[in-house]
């Protein structure tokens, strides 16, 4: 049995390469296809994510499966890029590393960002998607629902999900939905075009936010912005009639000086009502004067106090670390133990059907010279025979049993067969 | 088996379910969510079969008299209470909700000792109206109350960036922030409509020169109108001023509302009233005339036992009839 899987990940290689690896739904189909064509012995699925691609492969018989080499020509041929330009880009676990490694990525332990919610289902997608495709069998099938097990497991026996440690995420998960309940009725404005605060829109996006607006001092920029988020853009000098339009405000501007002070927000503040304004400052230097943090209804967030809170939580999630790696280290020794006593199906197979053929043998004889038997009296003969071959199988199946624990019992079964004759 | 719950199993209840709440701000536990829960809806259960074995063996019960007044209440509240557990596990409601309805059932068990509210045919209705608004105004004030201060709690909390604490999860600004303001509005309109039919049911009373009616500079009557008089000021507030529905303000206002229901309930409870009054042995032989109360068939005492109890007031504290 060879169970391995290649790949690379937001650990070892660059954007640049994964994007080049990566697959779409459709062009995962077409990959396994084409690799149950070249390995049809060999079971597979493709995880395709933006952190990581990585081919799982498992073979009942390790002379049939893909070799390294064989796994990155596959990946470059597919994409038509030279493997070479990706060979040192890739890495490879196998057996027991292999499992524990989809365990870890499952469970999100693997990821970018520790504990984030989306990879089981990513997960899941992957091996519902080789399913689909035919190219699972007997092993992928066990190694997968049992990292999707894993992977709930994790998330409901540890807080490690529930903290969030991005920036962007913080703000909106852990300040933003403290102060609204919906997010669908609010006005965002972004002043500034910084990548946070687009990372930050893409947040509120996926709590509902829809109106957004965009003020830039380059109107070009700011209307650039608002087209790839469905907003709409405003010209500079307009800035303060939409902040006091405005329910949460994200500044990233590249400012050297506050580009709103506290005389800028006395302006404007008249207008609010003392409506919740939700500022996130995210510039540095700052966007905002602190001082209107002090204003009724003004709640000012910048980077240093979401930095801050994303540094707990890491703390926070640290200290259930541990915790979810013992259940990861749990849940591999049992998967191996299983999947090794499931590696010996096939000799304890053919130890039973080598004790069949001289108990029928038996059985023919004795009916033979007992012709007086009666049909019940046969069948108690018969169901004493199966008792006396259980019962001599039971010490050798025991102790493949214990051996498969620490990994396939090779030595054990190959004294097996050769005690018993059984031939592969 | 129903004449067997008392008061105790609800309020103990009520009781295990706060301290399971102040727990958590000490430490996380996988299993506490459905021991609170199982905790407070055995309270709930055991507070409904209560108030239900009441009804049908007092002729004029929920609403007959201040303990079951205040019974109500704390039912209602504590009601909210669970729905909001049970749909929101991880929020700290309890920990603002339990001591009022455990106030509530305490403040009960403290009046207990009064007799029922006056009630003929001819009030009926508008004792019914009366009673069952007055009550939806207070439970709507003390509702406001929480959500008042949870906002403001949050809010501070939000404002000076604290460090979140454990297990003292609440809800968002804005959805405190509509309870508020539904709070202000409601109170309001149910204060006013309660307030209202008691007018109408005291001049009925009085045309039909009923012993029932009560007079204008009633304690309970003229507390309760500052109260409400409050409440529509607070509410044409709310109108007139827009920043007076938004934040902390509106949380202010209820707050301030729930300040005014206070001292109008010490008003209650400390002032003489035709409504329910307090010592019922301290009564004189035409007193009931007086203040237009009669008292109910049930908890009737005997003369001779009213006029014995006068000698010796414990021991007519300590009898039977007195227990509700």
């Amino acid at each position: 049995m060879k169970l391995q899987m290649l790949g690379c990940s937001h650990r070892q290689s660059s954007v640049a390469i994964r994007e080049r690896l990566a697959f779409s739904p459709a062009q995962a189909e077409a990959a396994l296809d084409d690799f149950r064509t070249r390995f049809p012995e060999v079971e597979a699925v493709l995880l395709s994510t933006c952190n990581r691609v990585e081919v799982y492969t498992a073979a009942e018989d390790p002379a049939t499966g893909p070799t390294h080499q064989d796994l990155a020509e596959f990946l470059a041929r597919f994409h038509g890029i030279n493997v070479y330009d990706i060979f040192d880009e890739l890495f490879e676990r196998t057996g027991e590393d292999a499992v524990r490694h989809l365990f870890m990525v499952a469970s999100s332990l693997d990821s970018m960002v520790l504990g984030e919610p989306q990879i089981v289902s990513q997960v899941k997608q992957a091996y519902d998607l080789a399913l689909g495709r035919r190219a699972t069998g007997p092993l992928t099938n066990q190694i997968f629902q049992a990292a999707l097990r894993v992977g709930k497991r994790v998330a409901s026996e540890t807080s490690i999900n529930e903290k969030r440690i991005s920036i962007p995420s913080v703000a909106v998960a852990d300040f933003a939905k403290q102060i609204f309940e919906r997010f669908d009725d609010k006005r965002v404005l972004v002043i500034g075009a910084g990548e946070m605060g687009e990372e930050t829109l893409r947040y509120l996006q996926d709590e509902g936010a829809r109106d957004v607006t965009v003020v830039n001092r380059s109107f070009e920029r700011a209307r650039a912005l608002a087209e790839r988020w469905q907003g709409r853009a405003m010209p500079w000098e307009q800035l303060g009639e939409a902040l006091a339009a405005a329910d949460l405000v994200i500044g990233t501007t590249g400012a050297t000086e506050p580009i709103i002070s506290l005389a800028d927000y006395r302006r404007i503040e008249p207008e609010r009502y003392q409506r919740d304004l939700f500022l996130l400052d995210l510039a540095i230097p700052r966007d905002f004067d602190p001082a209107i943090g002090d204003c009724l209804g003004v709640y000012l967030y910048t980077i240093d106090d979401l930095q801050e809170a994303c540094e707990r939580n890491r703390q926070e999630r640290d200290k259930e670390l541990p915790k979810a790696l013992k259940i990861i280290e749990d849940e591999t020794a049992r998967f191996m133990a299983e999947l090794n006593h499931y590696a010996t199906g096939p000799i304890i197979k053919r130890l039973r059907q080598g004790w069949q053929q001289p108990k029928e043998d038996e059985l023919r004889r004795l009916f033979n010279r007992l012709p007086g038997l009666a049909d019940r009296d046969r069948q108690e003969i018969r169901q004493s025979f199966d008792r006396l071959i259980n019962k001599l199988l039971h010490p050798p199946l025991e102790s493949l049993r214990d051996e498969a624990r620490h990994g396939i019992p090779h030595g054990l079964l190959d004294a097996i067969k050769r005690l018993f004759q059984l031939k592969d | 088996m129903l004449a067997g719950i008392s008061i105790l199993c609800f309020a103990a209840s009520y009781s295990a379910a706060l301290v399971l709440e102040i727990s958590r701000l000490f430490f996380r536990s996988g299993v506490r969510g459905a021991i609170l829960l199982a905790f407070a809806g055995a309270g709930l259960l055991a507070h409904t079969l209560f108030l239900a074995y009441r009804a049908q063996t007092t002729s004029a019960a929920p609403l007959s008299s201040e303990f079951d007044w205040y019974l109500v209440a704390a039912w209602a509240l504590a009601a909210m209470y669970v729905y909001w557990t049970f749909s929101h596990p991880r929020t700290a409601v309890g920990l603002f909700a339990l001591p009022l309805v455990l106030g509530l059932i305490a403040l009960a068990e403290f009046l207990a000792k009064r007799e029922p509210f006056p009630t003929s045919q001819a009030s009926q209705v508008w004792g019914a109206v009366h009673g069952i608004f007055l009550l939806l105004g207070v439970i709507t004030v003390l509702v406001g109350f929480v959500a008042g201060l949870m906002h403001l709690v949050h809010s501070y909390q939000l404002k000076h960036k604290l460090r979140p604490v454990q297990g003292l999860q609440l809800p968002s600004l804005e959805w405190l922030e509509r309870i508020n303001t539904r709070a202000v509005f409601v109170a309001a309109a149910m204060l006013a409509v309660g307030f209202l039919s008691g007018v109408v049911l005291n001049l009925v009373n009085r045309r039909q020169d009923s012993l029932e009616s009560v007079p204008w500079n009633d304690p309970v009557i003229w507390s309760s109108g500052v109260l409400l008089a409050w409440q529509l000021a607070a509410a044409a507030f709310s109108v007139l001023y827009r920043p007076a529905r938004q934040g902390r303000k509106v949380a202010y206002l209820t707050i301030a509302s729930f300040v005014c229901l206070a001292i109008a309930m010490g008003v209650w409870l400390s002032s003489p009233s035709s409504h329910a009054p307090a010592r019922p042995a301290a009564a004189k032989p035409g007193s009931n005339a007086e203040f237009g109360m009669r008292i109910m068939e049930p908890r009737v005492a005997p003369a001779n036992m009213l006029a014995s109890a006068a000698f010796h007031p414990s021991s007519f504290l300590l009898h039977p009839f007195n227990r509700p």
